[in-house]
């Protein structure tokens, strides 16, 4: 166990710029999901903290060690690759103990060790087996073992799922989260799936172009992203945005649709200001549904319906026979809705919906950066906020 | 062939049976590339073999009749020219230098080959390609060009930077060092190649569980290169076992001064007399054992370490 500390790294491939002056303290035993689109540099900076890659400046602690010029294996590091990366030519038991031959452990105390591992994974009685004779999830699980037979200090999982199948996935999910609470030791995982970041960690870090957006506990990042990047990757499906202009009673949209009132002083933005509006699909709501005081109705047409079982994704339309931009499909009028089961919805309809103010966004157009959470009594509380939105939004989708 | 039948394909009649395999065949190319195929090999087996056959039936033949000419069987039949090369030299210290000089030559080109072959399939850096090409271009040089200056450095009638080297003429060494630099570089184009395509994922996860580079070198990518690494070996074993020109001239011409097979096969030549079923058998003797193990150690080694199967 141990913590880990990144300071001010940067990593330059050439002229090309990786890894623009990343900052990170990660706790002792903490799960810290590094999240972000390909490219972003999440795999690099991963690769520094175990020493595959070596930075351009900056340095790498782990614990109270300043491990920049370390190897990896001095590092007290294990690894989980995306390709799983077994050795081909051993079998599972020489796979799992490969690390303790090369530490010259004792015939016994390997054994021990590698049985216990198999046991964690769920695969004892199977450590005669080549890796080719495995399935994908069982070479995972060797994978797995493999990283915690040395009891590592930190370990580090670079999408470890990503090779899976969707049911496999979610099943290793809440494998390694109970690996995790078992072992209770610092893990730091990669993902471009930001469902797998939701679920399982402490706290995500957004990373996007090489610069760390936001790190913050997971629902911290939903409710509060700190700027518009954020906003739009963590959550599924995802926001919705709306570019306007800040005015004397509120936000005015350049399309003419999604107006919403509420007094520019209070949540500290000015009049003329340009922004963008930021509205989850699940808080948009049909006014039929919609319970108090419904203000700042929308006239919208549906669009296409996908219904998936527990919930509806509705796209609406703000004016018929409108097409719609694929690139940036909130800037044509746009609007995904994502409504329960039970709605009554059907396609080219007349639908008046609401946005649900205690749940909107607002980010300055230029710079991106979130301005308020939450326009009709803007909170702005620091973790406990999930809660009270949480109710809030229920009560008002009854 | 097919008769012809029918009344519609009558004319097929007129026509030979050539043009009627033509005609089969256009229709079904397949039938033209097996019978190339059988043409290629026939013709690439009879070269290769035949001069062994032809060697054995001279080895065969009465040693008073080979003068007469030995066909397609041997002129008498007396097998004890097998027995009689052993009695007049002793031939097997010959076959043991030979086998020491392709053994050592191998063992040194797999190492360093290996590492040059690590570095330039798995490695970025400034002036690769310049160096694989330099590479290259030495392996074009032809090796007699390297004779004299050697022989002089091995005898010691020259000084090297102002050193003396240590007398490597008929030592292992002065035929070892030479042809360990000649066919280096095809082993480590060889390996560079295999070695480029072991996934580097298998290389970080060496090196994260605790190999250095050179370690995750040896623990993973030559074990799962070994077909690339027995190519490599026995190619450069063979080539050295079958050199002529540095194993004649770097050693002496007695089998204690590390003389080649060659020079064994060439005693059986006296002022007098040739004797040719000597020589023939004594080439089979060389040849054969040689070819089996190359055959079973390459089967050995390579269905040994790859019982795994890469698979990514």
């Amino acid at each position: 166990m141990a913590t880990i500390t990144l300071q001010d790294i940067r990593k330059k491939y050439g002229s090309d710029v990786a890894i623009e002056g990343i900052n990170l303290d990660i706790r002792d035993g903490e799960f810290v999901t590094l999240v972000g689109p390909s490219g972003c540099g999440k795999s690099t900076t991963i690769e520094m903290i175990a020493g595959l890659t070596k930075p351009t400046s900056g340095t790498v602690s782990i614990g109270e060690r300043d491990v920049t010029a370390l190897p990896p294996k001095d590092r007290g590091i294990a690894m989980v690759f995306q390709n799983i990366a077994l050795f081909p030519h051993k079998n599972v038991y020489d796979n799992i103990s490969f690390g303790l031959q090369l530490r010259n452990f004792d015939k016994a105390e390997m054994d021990r060790r590698v049985e216990d591992a198999a046991n964690t994974v769920q695969l004892s009685g199977m450590l005669d087996r080549m890796p080719s004779e495995m399935s994908g999830g069982q070479r995972q699980r060797v994978a797995i073992a493999r990283a915690i037979v040395r009891e590592p200090d930190v370990f580090l999982m670079d999408e470890p799922l990503a090779n899976l199948d969707a049911e496999l996935r979610v099943h290793m999910r809440t494998q390694l989260q109970r690996i995790h609470n078992k072992l209770d030791t610092t893990i730091v995982y990669v993902t471009h799936d930001q469902a797998q970041a939701m679920t399982m960690s402490d706290r995500i870090a957004v990373l996007n172009d090489g610069e760390l957006q936001q790190i913050d506990p997971p629902l911290v990042c939903y409710h509060e992203p700190a700027n518009r990047f954020v906003a739009g990757f963590i959550g599924s499906p995802a926001m919705n945005f709306i570019s306007g202009e800040i005015t004397t009673d509120g936000f005015r949209s350049d399309s003419g649709h999604g107006d919403v009132e509420f007094d520019p002083a209070a949540i500290g933005v000015q009049a003329g200001q340009d922004v963008t509006l930021g509205v989850r699909p699940e808080h948009v709501i049909p006014v039929d549904e919609a319970v108090g005081d419904v203000t700042d109705t929308i006239e919208t047409y549906t669009d296409v319906i996908e219904p998936m079982g527990d919930e509806i994704f509705v796209y609406l339309v703000t004016s018929k026979g409108e097409t719609v931009d694929m690139e940036d499909p909130s800037a044509s009028g746009q609007i995904l809705m994502n409504v329960g089961p039970g709605t009554d919805v059907a396609e080219n309809q007349e639908l008046s919906v609401v946005f649900d103010k205690t749940n909107l966004h607002l980010f300055d157009a230029e710079t991106e950066e979130a301005l308020a959470h939450g326009l009709s009594e803007p909170v702005r509380v620091d973790t406990s906020v999930d809660t009270s939105a949480d109710s809030e939004v229920s009560s008002d989708d009854d | 062939m097919s008769q012809p039948t029918g009344t519609e394909r009558s004319d097929d009649e007129t026509r030979g049976p050539l043009s009627n395999w033509v005609d089969s065949a256009i229709k079904n190319p397949k039938k033209v590339y097996r019978a190339m195929f059988y043409v290629v090999v026939i013709f690439f087996l009879f070269t290769t073999l035949f001069p062994l056959y032809w060697l054995t039936m001279i080895a065969l033949s009465n040693s008073n009749r080979v003068s007469e000419g030995v066909g397609l069987l041997p002129a008498g039949f007396d097998p004890s020219s097998f027995v009689e090369i052993f009695q007049q030299i002793p031939l097997h210290l010959y076959l043991f230098n030979s086998f020491v000089f392709a053994t050592l030559t191998t063992i040194f080109v797999l190492i360093v080959a290996s590492l040059a072959g690590y570095a330039f399939g798995r490695l970025e850096f400034r002036g690769k390609r310049t160096l694989l090409l330099t590479v290259l271009i030495i392996s074009f040089f032809p090796p007699a060009a390297f004779f004299i200056p050697l022989f002089q450095l091995f005898t010691q009638q020259i000084a090297f930077l102002g050193l003396t080297p240590p007398e490597l003429y008929s030592t292992p060494g002065g035929v070892v060092v030479p042809l360990s630099a000649i066919f280096m570089p095809l082993a480590i184009f060889i390996l560079t190649t295999f070695y480029s395509q072991i996934p580097d994922g298998l290389e970080d996860a060496a090196r994260i569980e605790g190999t250095t580079r050179l370690g995750a070198l040896f623990r993973v990518i030559i074990p799962l290169s070994a077909p690339g690494v027995a190519t490599a070996g026995i190619l450069t074993f063979i080539a050295v076992y079958n050199e002529f020109f540095f194993s004649f001239l770097m050693t002496g011409t007695a089998a204690q001064d590390w003389a080649p097979i060659v020079d064994g096969i060439i005693s059986y030549q006296s002022q007098f007399q040739v004797r040719y079923d000597l020589m023939a058998a004594a080439s089979i003797v060389a040849v054969v054992p040689v070819a089996i193990l190359v055959v079973v150690a390459q089967e050995k080694i390579v269905s040994g370490l790859t019982s795994g199967a890469l698979k990514e």
